[in-house]
């Protein structure tokens, strides 16, 4: 009995033995694009303010979901998706921001609610290596989905979220301005063609690793990861005919332990020169509309607020609306 | 003729190239990514353009690595201690008891080993979540030590089957008290069994993923977790380089565990 | 056994299990019972989730998955394990420890690095792809992650130990003699082989393929990381259902199949063989 007794002790005090020091934390997609934020929100921050951001992830709404419920969060500031940010605050899941303390009227509107502001913005494009396509290069949603003049495995979004419906659809024939309300059972029905082929990325390294080494020849990503892939030297294919954009949102999970913390983390993340430097090192369109002016020309070219042409930006509103019945068919058709 | 090695004629060689392919099977991963941790590719091109030890240094400039190792060695040796303790009461209890129904008590010691993890992990999450203790320490050592304990009990009740009692009552009949004759005769005769108790017990928390993963927290995280999680979003050849260190602290254990018993057989 | 002195009188010894029986109590037994609590009753009282997971080919097709890549995952290693465990029981003693260090150090390198391994390996520009199109097996690479077959490699190689050793023990323990009659009585090696040593290792065989199915039924890492969207698992639906979805209700009834199928064949394996070794 002696020995448990002391092991127990042990535990106590090593439970009990967490650093005191003021801390928040800091739940995003992991990556490269994790490293940035931490690298230009976070550790400015922690400079002013003292307080220490510990880095967790990936988010996981189910997570959230499960904490709020439970009252027993411990994220403090979350980059979610925009459409679930819009959801959630309906929801009840997050709390109110407090626009005392984060200036709103910097930020691009489009990205501003009770509940949520923007993180970054950014596009889904069409990636590909060039070396598997040596003739025509794939261009437009359609040879996406175009299995005999593209072979290869594609690589898609796994999760339920706004971009690769639409991507069916348009490669299906829907005019851009006539996707939504978006047409499920033509969507599902464009999918299935190529569903033997399709290989799901889950996170944005593995859509990285999946082009890279070849797996998948072919796909539609995040813009940023396909620019990060490029800095890195790899050849990399882009193409922004009808690149669709959707926004990641910053958000505090109801009851979340330092909601003040919070509040001053997302002011300095959604700062001009925060966003600025982040989209610089990301390829993501900063919120701020201070920030283009801080940020150099030529990198501001491969930004996606840069490609409107033929942009189309993904309903947020709808998705929010819509997300737990496409999600439900989404993850069935998948497993089928 | 069968059970003669020699004496198999052309069976001998189809068995021994049998052997030969498993151990190849086996060993290839384990290979494979020693060499992938020195590879210069961040996205896993293998055989990779060149050589670096980029990984390394990440791995050892990143401190989260190595406070998750702290913090699964923490639990593993606390999980160890617990485990061999009360496996070795509830060991006694089926071995030396009396009572009525001990088989019974015997197969339901062993069902969290027979139960799928992924079950006992999601029940613990939502007991856990009511009871404040998900992403505690104490959380965590719960959960390993439930999965842990019925290894415990196999090894050690299967040391102190061995052990002939009659031994401990000569004890008492020179004067001992029985728990005195536990302590200073039963005790040190399965001392082995203890042994592969309290190394299996470390084992199985060291290594533990589906527990931990829900049960981890930011600020606590097992080295398991730290890997699954760069695993899910970054896929770095850092993974590579943790590993390596694993499988290499793994093959020291072996060599000691091997010398331990050879010391002890001479 | 002589035991009377420290034994004490009759029905005593179990205030000794009280510790392990009160931890398993608190944190075993009243959990999963509250998880399987939760099937029945959310999100309303009654039996709706196994309606639902009953009656939708998509949910019936993951428990089939699941019997069948552990059905396959069995029979490979049973066919792999026997002739190894058959060699190492009668090799000379010094190669059989080197193959046993082998078996130990995979078995106990770490889990995910093992199935991180096997993630690139098996990747379509990775090593195995490139040696078959180098031998001239295939001429395309083949699909081998992201998908059941990948899973099954995975959990083969997983598994294989745990085969392996039962099996080698029991074959170790089988008396030469008896094969030596046969000989003795006229029997090629072929049927000394089908009708004296497969059937005296039989239980050895049986007790390490019900083992490796029970495992392989609940598993998760290797589903999740090796395994394709499309060919989900058992373990996989219930962390999706309880982490993704929060459907304690979907999540607690899949649970409970998976539960009553494990400790039914939990239940037949020590029917099987604990009444054996009395």
């Amino acid at each position: 009995m002696h020995k448990k007794a002391l092991a127990l002790a042990a535990a106590l005090t090593l439970a009990g033995g967490v650093a005191q020091a003021q801390q928040m934390v800091f739940t995003s997609w992991g990556g490269t694009t994790q490293d940035a934020q931490t690298e230009f929100w976070a550790a400015p921050y922690s400079e002013k303010t003292g307080t220490n951001v510990l880095q967790d992830g990936p988010t996981d709404y189910g997570k959230i979901k499960a904490m709020v419920e439970a009252k027993a969060v411990n994220w403090d500031v979350v980059d979610s998706e925009f459409d679930w940010a819009l959801q959630a605050g309906k929801a009840g899941l997050l709390e109110p921001l407090d626009f005392n303390v984060i200036d709103k009227s910097k930020l691009d509107p489009r990205f501003v609610s009770d509940y949520a502001v923007g993180s970054f913005y950014y596009s889904f494009v069409i990636g590909f290596n060039p070396a598997n396509f040596s003739g025509d290069q794939p261009k437009t949603m359609a040879d996406l989905f175009d299995t005999a003049k593209f072979p290869g495995k594609r690589t898609f979004y796994k999760w339920s979220a706004p971009g690769v419906i639409e991507a069916a659809l348009l490669a299906d024939g829907v005019a851009a301005d006539k996707l939504y309300p978006l047409d499920l059972d033509r969507a599902f029905k464009k999918l299935d063609t190529i569903k033997s082929d399709i290989i799901w990325w889950e996170g944005g390294a593995q859509s990285q690793q999946l082009l890279a080494s070849g797996e998948a020849p072919i796909g539609f990503f995040w813009n940023g990861r396909l620019a990060a892939l490029a800095a890195d030297g790899m050849p990399v294919g882009i193409s922004w005919e009808n690149n669709i954009t959707a926004a990641d949102a910053l958000v505090v999970p109801k009851g979340a332990p330092n909601k003040d913390a919070a509040m001053a983390f997302i002011a300095e993340a959604t700062s001009a020169k925060a966003q600025a430097d982040f989209a610089a090192k990301t390829g993501y369109a900063p919120i701020n509309t201070g920030s283009p002016e801080l940020m150099d020309a030529e990198v501001r070219k491969t930004l996606p607020d840069t490609q409107t042409g033929t942009q189309i930006n993904a309903d947020m509103a709808y998705w929010a609306e819509h997300r737990d019945e496409i999600g439900t068919r989404w993850y069935a058709w998948q497993a089928q | 003729m069968l059970l003669d090695f020699d004496k198999l004629g052309l069976w001998k060689w189809i068995l021994s190239a049998i052997c030969a392919l498993m151990a190849l099977f086996l060993l290839l991963p384990i290979l494979f990514i020693v060499a992938l941790s020195f590879g210069n590719s961040r996205w896993l091109i293998f055989p990779p353009p060149g050589w670096t030890l980029k990984w390394y240094h990440d791995l050892f400039a990143d401190p989260r690595w190595l406070s998750a190792a702290f913090t699964s060695a923490k639990i593993a040796l606390v999980v160890m201690v617990l485990s061999v303790a009360l496996g070795l009461l509830a060991s006694l209890a089926l071995t030396r008891g009396t009572f009525r129904g001990r088989a019974v008590l015997r197969a339901f010691f062993l069902t969290p080993m027979v139960l799928p993890v992924v079950i006992i992990a999601v029940a613990l999450y939502a007991a856990f979540l009511r009871l404040g203790l998900n992403g505690t320490f104490v959380g965590f050592v719960i959960a390993h030590l439930i999965v842990a304990l019925p290894f415990s009990v196999i090894t050690i009740s299967g040391a102190l089957e061995t052990f002939d009692p009659s031994i401990e009552d000569a004890a008492i009949l020179c004067g001992a008290s029985p728990w005195e004759a536990r302590f200073r005769v039963t005790l040190p005769a399965i001392s082995h069994g203890l042994f592969s108790a309290a190394i299996f017990s470390f084992l199985i928390s060291w290594d533990e993923v589906v527990l931990a993963i829900f049960m981890a927290s930011p600020t606590l995280q097992t080295l398991p977790v730290k890997v699954w999680t760069t695993l899910r979003q970054d896929l770095t050849p850092v993974i590579a380089a943790a590993s390596t260190l694993l499988v290499g602290l793994t093959a020291i254990l072996m060599i000691v565990a091997a010398l331990i018993r050879k010391g002890k057989s001479r | 056994m002589l035991s009377f002195l420290s034994q004490g009188r009759r029905g005593s010894g179990w205030g000794m299990a009280l510790p392990a029986l009160l931890l398993l109590l608190a944190f075993f037994v009243i959990p999963v019972a509250g998880l399987l609590s939760r099937s029945v009753t959310e999100p309303q009282p009654g039996l709706q989730n196994y309606e639902t997971l009953l009656g939708s080919f998509t949910y019936i097709r993951i428990f089939l998955n699941t019997f069948l890549v552990s059905g396959v995952v069995t029979l490979i290693t049973a066919l792999i394990a026997f002739p190894v465990a058959w060699a190492l029981a009668i090799m000379s003693p010094r190669i059989a420890s080197v193959l046993f260090a082998v078996i130990l150090l995979s078995m106990w390198t770490n889990l995910l690095a093992r199935t991180y391994a096997w993630m690139v390996l098996l990747q379509q520009t990775g090593l195995v792809n490139k040696l078959l199109m180098g031998l001239g097996l295939t001429s395309q690479p083949l699909q081998l992650t992201n998908n059941l077959i990948g899973v099954t490699i995975g959990m083969v190689y997983i598994m294989l130990p745990f085969m392996i050793l039962p099996l080698y023990g029991v074959i170790r323990k089988i008396d030469p003699a008896i094969l030596q009659a046969a000989a003795l009585c006229g029997a090629t090696k072929g049927q000394a082989l089908r009708r004296v040593l497969l059937p005296l290792a039989a239980p050895g065989i049986a007790s390490g393929a019900l083992m490796v199915f029970v495992m392989s039924l609940g598993y998760f890492v290797t589903p999740s990381l090796l395994g394709g969207t499309s060919n989900m698992m058992v373990a996989e639906l219930i962390v999706q259902q309880v982490q993704s979805l929060v459907n304690w209700g979907m999540g607690g009834a899949a649970a409970f199949i998976l539960l009553v199928v494990t400790l039914a064949l939990y239940a037949l394996q020590l029917r099987l063989f604990d009444a054996e070794a009395r």
